[in-house]
């Protein structure tokens, strides 16, 4: 190989891997890093990907300067030199890719093993998934449950996942964290917060027809915040005043994400909307108070027309205690009127 | 069984004569014997189960699933089979009637009918396969694009969510299933026996019925938009237990489509194993085979051990739907990750089976138009090696966060980072290839080249979901889809157009439009960059695939991806006007446009019903460009072969 054509690719390959680079760096590729896994999952990422850039600056080179140096003139039939192969060469490109992967094997494991450990404080929250709503329960706080996944700050989480029905993916872009929910199997995953905000949850495994509107949110509180907030949730779940409760049944199990509901500041649109429910009954012909009842317990038993069947869950007769579910008919009933 | 007794009552029917016409024609193999025997069979099956209800005295009677698969799914298409005449031979030959004489008229085309019946000419099923998959690319292209009207805008609702879930599910399954495996078969049809200078393959009858499965997959799983409920909805992976018990009537569609599907890739391997390990010329040892040879030598080995795994998931997924067993059912002891780990340790390989093909025919036609041998053939076709059984110890990197035991992920991590390497050294020794040769750059090499450099792209990506971490960010994210298109459009699909391209003067005897073929490659070239790249973007940004809504910050993002796509989609256009005006009435092409040296291109444009005059003696390597007086076979003159160069432009 002549200098010249040293040089040349060089400065192919060098122009190349710039512009990889300049994409790589002028692009906002990842989302911003809101805990502490997602820190070390970004190393990997960019370790990676700054090896990609070299392989594909030397490919390209190679392949952009044959191109241009090697095309035949037009009337040119002759063949090229009879070269059968490079014993050297071959081993060399056998074995630094090689040496590459395995760095990359074991980086990758390396943060796989620290993103796996346990911290001893650990907080647990119990995931439940279910066509198509989230349900975060905090088993230390007497098993609370929340359609928000409530976060305090620099503590880590163990999220325990369990699915009712088919297989859903628990997806938070911020936390670059991804795990299936299977039925039949709890899943788990570990989370330290690290910045304070609000992340959407999303269901990242396809789950049937609402799969797109699967979707909660995320958000990261100061510890005191959390512990504050905690507190109200509790008290107004054990509320004895039927309004209080039954709002907050309403907001925990996630009914504002397909509802319309004014009383909640609920405007959902995937279900009926909740402030017409008495007119809905009289087109039901049913008394208002069991129609309520029946379309949490069985949602197929009669479908608003227009609006799809075996779309809204039909776990709610079990999921809810007879408490919460009478609190709910009776704050839907009153927010309705 | 009823075929079996009409056949031969068909075939004593049909004396010389006005009225033997008209039985011909009805009792003849053909569409219309196809028809009422469809027909036929189907109300066979529909009684069976309607009266196996009957005597069990189950409720109800007329239950649509078990109808609707033995009667639609599985009798009818196999009286479709009997009908079109797949089984005559064998139908005859297994009752002891005498077969009919050998007289070669169900093999080769004379004319454009010949290409609409049982034909046991494997260039004539080469083509057959060819322009079915074509059509089903079509149609599998227009439903991705459907998807993009969707997902133009935030918010739309252009289609009810059934339907979207359908369009994309049946988009995955039509391409995968229906366009990418069967067109490596097609071309493979076509070129593998005229390579090994044999006069066809070892099994023709066998060869014409794998052909004939393909069109029942593919009307099976378009027709599923038809069905009460809706398409398939569950994506091409079909996870249970979505899929499994939570879809409607459209699922089974899918599950016994791909049996259908499967069936035929099996029969073809098989075919191709037996055809290339028995009847290869004298003198062409292994060490002597084109690498598209080996190339499918390696993926029908893949395909004969892999394939039956995607059957058996499909198998007791639908079985789980029909008949109410537990495979994958949680409530009742089932496992749904069962389902997962069977289907992935297909469809993995799977994935080597929609690429090694395509291997073969970049070593065909980037040695070609570099006018070069292949750079370190031996290590060309080791690495496929390699990768047939690397590519068995991967699968698990698809469910690296499915919920599986999680030392699994290591080990499996390495495997797949690993499968880089042989990958690499069949891209390194093209590039070697074309190092310092002649190259011409007719559209089969563009389109090698954009092979090239999008499958580069591809396989770095595939390396950064290798790596654990990575994938547990962006796994079940456009940037999967990102990656798969890279791979399987910019990978496989840029092959199968050089492909078609190269040997097109073989096929039809006449050359395609080289301006045309040029600003098709440019077209797909940019729309497809312009449409995938984007989408590495909005996967690690976090958009979830398979969703029919999304977050309003990627609208911008979507817009312009749905527009690129059109844009990739009437390139499409430019391709099929190419064929069909040049199909019929490009200038005729002469035996051996590319001066290429492999056996194929030794004989007439298009070649003989049976190939070879004499079997040709191999006596050397398929690409010695440039050494002189080298040869890598010594034919007979053949008298059709004489006439071709004589008329030859």
């Amino acid at each position: 190989m002549r200098r010249g054509s040293i040089a040349s690719l060089l400065g192919i390959g060098i122009v190349s891997g710039g512009i990889a680079a300049a994409v790589a760096l002028a692009v906002p590729w990842l989302p911003v890093s809101a805990s502490k896994e997602a820190g070390r999952i970004d190393f990997v990422f960019w370790f990676v990907v700054t090896i990609c850039i070299v392989i594909f600056a030397v490919v390209s080179a190679a392949i952009l300067y044959s191109v241009v140096v090697f095309r035949a003139a037009p009337d040119d039939d002759s063949d090229g030199p009879p070269i059968h192969g490079h014993t050297g060469l071959e081993i060399a490109w056998t074995i630094v890719p090689t040496i590459l992967v395995t760095a990359i094997g074991i980086v990758s494991a390396i943060v796989l093993s620290r993103d796996d450990a346990l911290a001893k404080n650990a907080l647990r929250i119990d995931v439940v998934a279910q066509q198509f709503t989230w349900t975060f329960k905090y088993p230390d706080a007497n098993g609370l449950t929340s359609a928000t996944l409530m976060l305090p700050k620099g503590r880590e989480v163990q999220l325990r996942f369990t699915s009712r029905d088919v297989i859903h993916a628990f997806f938070v872009p911020e936390f670059r964290e991804n795990m299936d929910v299977v039925p039949g199997l709890t899943t788990e995953i570990n989370v330290t917060p690290t910045r304070i905000g609000t992340y959407p949850v999303i269901c990242n495994e396809l789950c049937g027809l609402g799969h797109a509107t699967m979707r909660s949110t995320a958000v990261v509180m100061t510890p005191v915040a959390f512990d504050t907030w905690l507190k109200g949730q509790s008290k107004a779940v054990t509320s004895p005043n039927p309004a209080t409760a039954g709002a907050a049944v309403f907001t925990n199990n996630g009914c504002a994400a397909c509802h319309t509901l004014t009383a909640s500041k609920a405007t959902g649109k995937v279900g009926p909307d909740l402030d017409k429910l008495p007119a809905y009954a009289q087109q039901a012909k049913q008394p208002l108070a069991s129609f309520v009842r029946t379309s949490i317990t069985d949602p197929n038993a009669y479908v608003q027309p227009g609006y799809p069947k075996n779309v809204m869950p039909q776990t709610f007769g079990t999921a809810l205690s007879k408490q919460q579910l009478d609190a709910l008919v009776t704050y839907l009933i009153n927010s309705s009127k | 069984m009823t075929a079996a007794t009409l056949d031969p009552h068909e075939h004593q029917l049909t004396p010389a004569g006005g009225k033997g016409a008209v039985r011909r024609l009805l009792l003849g193999p053909g569409f219309i014997r196809a028809a009422w025997m469809f027909c036929l069979f189907g109300a066979i099956g529909f009684g069976l189960v309607v009266v196996f209800r009957w005597w069990g005295g189950w409720q109800p009677l007329f239950d649509m699933q078990p109808i609707t698969l033995v009667s639609l799914l599985v009798a009818g298409p196999l009286g479709f089979l009997a009908g079109i005449g797949a089984f005559d031979y064998w139908t005859y030959y297994a009752l002891g009637f005498p077969t009919r004489a050998e007289d070669h008229s169900g093999h080769g085309a004379r004319s454009w009918r010949d290409y609409f019946r049982v034909n046991t000419d494997h260039k004539v099923i080469g083509v057959q396969y060819l322009v079915t998959t074509i059509f089903f690319f079509m149609a599998g292209g227009f439903l991705a694009m459907m998807v993009r009207v969707q997902l133009a805008r935030p918010g739309s609702h252009f289609f009810d969510p059934q339907t979207y879930n359908g369009l994309f599910s049946v988009h995955a399954s039509l391409m995968i299933f229906l366009f990418v495996i069967p067109a490596f078969a097609g071309l493979a049809n076509f070129v593998v026996p005229l390579m090994l200078g044999a006069p066809d393959m070892a099994f023709p009858r066998l060869n014409a019925l794998s052909f004939w499965l393909l069109p029942i997959a593919g009307i099976m799983m378009l027709s599923s938009f038809l069905v009460p409920g809706g398409a398939f909805a569950c994506g091409w992976t079909g996870y249970a237990p979505l899929c499994s018990s939570h879809q409607p009537l459209g699922a089974i569609f899918f599950n016994q489509g791909v049996q259908w599907a499967g069936a035929s890739s099996i029969m073809t391997a098989l075919n191709f194993l037996v055809t290339i390990i028995t009847m290869r010329a004298p003198g062409l040892t292994f060490w002597r085979m084109p690498l598209l040879v080996w190339a499918n030598f390696t993926t029908s080995l893949l395909v004969v051990i892999a394939t039956p795994f995607i059957a058996g998931s499909q198998f007791f997924s639908m079985f789980d739907h029909v008949m109410h067993t537990a495979f994958f059912d949680p409530n009742n002891g089932g496992y749904p990750l069962g389902y997962q780990h069977i289907f992935w340790f297909y469809s993995h390989p799977a994935v080597y089976i929609m690429m090694l093909p395509g291997f073969g025919i970049m070593s065909e036609v980037i040695s070609v138009f570099s006018r070069k041998p292949i750079f370190g053939y031996r290590l060309m076709a080791l690495s496929l090696m390699a990768i047939v059984v690397l590519g068995f110890s991967v699968w698990a990197h698809h469910m690296f966060t499915s919920g599986m035991s999680s030392w699994l992920r290591v080990p499996m991590m390495v495997t797949t980072l690993l499968i880089a390497v042989p990958t690499g050294i069949k891209i390194f020794s093209w590039i070697a290839t074309m190092w310092e040769g002649k190259l011409h750059f007719n559209t089969p090499m563009l389109f090698a080249l954009g092979f090239l450099s999008m499958f580069v792209i591809g396989g770095l990506s595939g390396v950064m979901l290798g790596a654990v971490p990575i994938d547990i960010h962006v796994t079940d994210t456009y940037f999967i889809v990102a990656h798969l298109h890279y791979v399987l459009f910019g990978g496989s699909v840029f092959t199968i157009f050089a492909g078609i391209y190269y040997w097109f003067p073989k096929m039809t005897g006449r050359m395609y439009d080289e301006r045309l073929g040029k600003l098709h490659f440019w077209l797909t070239f940019v729309g497809f960059n312009l449409t995938f790249f984007p989408m590495h973007l909005l996967g690690t940004e976090g958009m979830p695939r398979r969703v029919a809504d999304y977050a309003p910050k990627f609208a911008g993002l979507n817009m312009f991806i749905s527009l690129a796509s059109f844009g990739l989609g009437a390139s499409v256009l430019v391709f099929l006007y190419n064929m069909i005006t040049s199909w019929k009435n490009g200038p005729i092409a002469p035996a051996n446009p590319w001066r290429a040296l492999t056996l194929e291109w030794q004989v007439s444009s298009p070649p003989p019903i049976f190939n070879f005059d004499e079997i040709p003696q191999v006596v050397g390597s398929p690409y010695e460009y440039g050494v002189p007086g080298a040869q890598h076979a010594i034919l007979a003159p053949s008298p059709a072969h004489a006439v071709e160069e004589v008329t030859a432009p």
